[in-house]
């Protein structure tokens, strides 16, 4: 197999977020190398790496959390520039963070609507902070943004947070990024801390947003999540691409060579 | 349902904590005893043990001792408001009643220099806030942790009151500021004004839950909601009588009523107060979804500088004087904060409500008013309100052990 037909070459469907020759440095450290990546709607992309790959800078990078150095950003093909977090959820590009960051002590519609919860109309006088909150329009959006990923085992979105089990918080923080317009979300390590039934939980919403033409990147270290959620898969190994492959195409063993030696090496062993 | 029947009490005080009016229950059960015991226990157990009494005397129970609790814990409830929302976001005041102390000497200052009492009281309002916004600054922009900067506060504001009041003592014979605590409500306006609020309170809830019904969402028992008002009813009403059976229902006290819902409004029906709750709980999770953080740190201590001006203002008010005593010396700030924890406010952020605060008052006041009449000492005093404080905070740990571990 030659390098050029591992890498998804023109078959692959068009993307709808794109970057290319991404370069980060953090002092002396030259984290990413001229990455490039790019996810379709209606697909998982996973993207996977040892430590200290740059997964997760890659991914900082793509929320708007860490300015990149160079490199271009295309959403359907047309440039942007992605600068700040705002820049990012601006375009609609949302990330769920390993931690979640929910409040507990808040139910879940307050969960899902914190940050822009919707106000009562007729009250214009008042500065927006101190407007009465729809509390109503806020359950009601909850119950829709549950129903679309189908969290089928969430009793009611007046729960506390506080009370439900990892899978339910995950789906509800993931629910969160998406929002009503977020078209590419990423997703960090959402197995990491789960038991077998959460995993499945947040696997059948992971599928759910694909399904609902979302362009999800999923990062994990878990070759059966990956291998079961994933559409095509990117390596990558000290900053840089190794490659993009199909799922069908590759087989696990093929995926944490690459991970671990890259492609040079393993052509190096095989020969 | 079967599963619901195998709770344990631990898990069923967590299950009601959650609700939105289950949350009163602790602080009304021992609000109920302490009443019980004091107002029942205390006269029946002296009119067994005393061969020649005539009557039992329900001193504590009586209109007029109800009357004077009810004023007594006018002043700490107004600080336990503040100290609640501060109490809200994780953080804590300890300055609280020596900003009230400084506030009411400069009142005393402004009055005796003839100075219009209302104008006296805005200028008085202003320094409060002035004085919250400063310290909230040193919480939130320089990164001082709340209780450091709040301790510097106590023991500069202390200072500084005796500054004001070299003395120690002033009286405010303002007619204006007296009026407060003075003025009474003629019966059948109290009456009127506690009907509204039934009426009001009624409407609201019943408007809510035909709105729920219109969207598909699902419903609050009708138990629940008939319950919710029924009860607050019969509170207002037996207050309003009891209030009127010995004069009347005091200024001070519905003033005191109407701050304390429009806090509590604003804390639990408004975007602003939302962002309260979520940086209590998380805030991580609220400076990542765009709150100011920051800023809503220092909006908390100005409101609680606010609070701490109007509450010195009731009791220089109430007490037709400011003395060091009364306020930046004495036990005001540990039973404002005791009456905020005891009402159910969480120590950690993010979980009570300015109501309960209004209710840990008059835990607080009820105790002191209690013991006073049965005759014990400031030692037993002090130390049952250490035991009641103790009681409240466990039952805060205890019900929230069983959310935080999962």
């Amino acid at each position: 197999m030659s390098e050029h037909e591992n890498k998804v070459g023109q078959a692959a469907p068009s993307p709808h977020l794109r970057v290319s020759g991404i370069h980060k440095r953090f002092g002396g450290v030259h984290a990413l190398r001229g990455v490039d990546f790019e996810v379709a709607r209606g697909e998982v992309m996973a993207l996977v790496g040892d430590n200290g790959a740059g997964k997760s800078t890659l991914m900082k990078v793509l929320a708007g959390a860490h300015a990149a150095d160079e490199g271009q950003f295309f959403m359907d093909e047309a440039p942007v520039s992605v600068n700040t977090p705002h820049d990012a959820s601006d375009l609609g590009i949302q990330i769920v963070y390993q931690d979640l960051a929910l409040c507990e002590n808040l139910d879940v519609s307050a969960n899902l609507s914190l940050g822009a919860e919707p106000v009562k109309a007729g009250w214009g006088f008042l500065p927006r902070l101190l407007r009465p909150l729809d509390d109503l329009e806020m359950e009601v959006k909850a119950q829709a943004a549950i129903d679309r990923l189908q969290v089928r085992t969430l009793q009611s979105v007046r729960a506390k947070v506080g009370g439900l089990s990892g899978g339910q918080r995950q789906a509800i923080a993931i629910a969160r990024a998406v929002g009503a317009d977020g078209s590419v979300v990423m997703l960090d390590e959402p197995t990491a801390a789960l038991g077998v039934a959460q995993t499945r939980q947040v696997l059948d919403v992971v599928k759910r947003l694909r399904d609902t033409g979302h362009a999800v990147v999923y990062i994990s270290h878990n070759m059966r999540d990956i291998f079961e959620v994933a559409d095509r898969i990117c390596v990558l190994r000290h900053g840089g691409n190794v490659a993009t492959w199909r799922k069908d195409d590759t087989t696990p063993d093929e995926i944490v060579v690459a991970m671990t030696r890259g492609l040079d090496d393993e052509a190096g062993n095989a020969a | 349902m079967q599963p619901e029947q195998k709770l344990s009490f631990v898990d069923r005080l967590r299950i009601m904590r959650e609700t939105r009016f289950g949350a009163f229950v602790p602080v009304l059960l021992a609000l109920a005893a302490i009443w019980a015991y004091f107002g029942l226990a205390v006269p029946l157990w002296e009119y067994w043990g005393d061969a020649d009494a005539q009557n039992i005397r329900f001193i504590f129970l009586s209109p007029r001792n109800i009357y004077n609790l009810f004023m007594q814990s006018a002043v700490i409830a107004t600080l336990a408001v503040g100290i609640t929302v501060v109490l809200l976001l994780g953080d804590i005041d300890l300055s609280a009643a020596a900003t009230a102390g400084v506030c009411a000497a400069l009142l005393g200052v402004l009055v005796l220099a003839g100075v219009p009492g209302p104008i006296a009281c805005l200028i008085v309002m202003a320094v409060g806030i002035i004085m919250g916004t400063a310290q909230g600054i040193l919480v939130a922009y320089v990164g001082i942790p709340s209780f450091v900067v709040t301790l510097a506060g106590l023991l500069g504001f202390q200072g500084l009151m005796q500054k004001i009041l070299p003395t120690g003592n002033l009286n405010v014979g303002d007619p204006f500021v007296r009026g407060f605590a003075r003025v009474l409500l003629p019966d059948t306006l109290g009456w009127v004004l506690a009907l509204a609020c039934i009426a009001v309170f009624a409407w609201l809830n019943l408007r809510k839950q035909g709105q729920r019904k219109a969207r598909g969402l699902d419903l609050d028992s009708k138990a629940a909601v008939w319950g919710q008002i029924v009860f607050f009813g019969a509170l207002m009403l037996a207050t309003v009588a009891t209030l009127n059976s010995y004069r009347s229902v005091p200024l001070l006290i519905v003033l005191l009523m109407a701050i304390t819902a429009l806090i509590g409004w604003v804390t639990t029906s408004t975007p602003y107060g939302r962002s309260i709750f979520a940086v209590g709980g998380n805030p991580e999770s609220a400076r990542r979804v765009g709150m100011n953080v920051k800023r809503i740190r220092v909006s908390a201590f100005a409101i609680v500088g606010l609070m701490a001006a109007i509450g010195g203002i009731f009791g220089a008010s109430r007490f037709g004087s400011v003395s060091y005593t009364a306020f930046a010396g004495g036990s005001l700030l540990l039973e404002s904060i005791g009456a905020a924890v005891i009402g159910g406010t969480s120590l950690f952020g993010g979980r009570g409500s300015v109501w309960n605060a209004i209710l840990g008052a008059l835990v607080i006041g009820s105790l002191g008013n209690g013991l006073d009449l049965s005759g014990a000492s400031a030692a037993d005093k002090l130390m049952f309100s250490g035991a009641i404080l103790l009681l409240a905070v466990a039952i805060d740990a205890v019900s929230r052990s069983g959310t935080s571990e999962r």
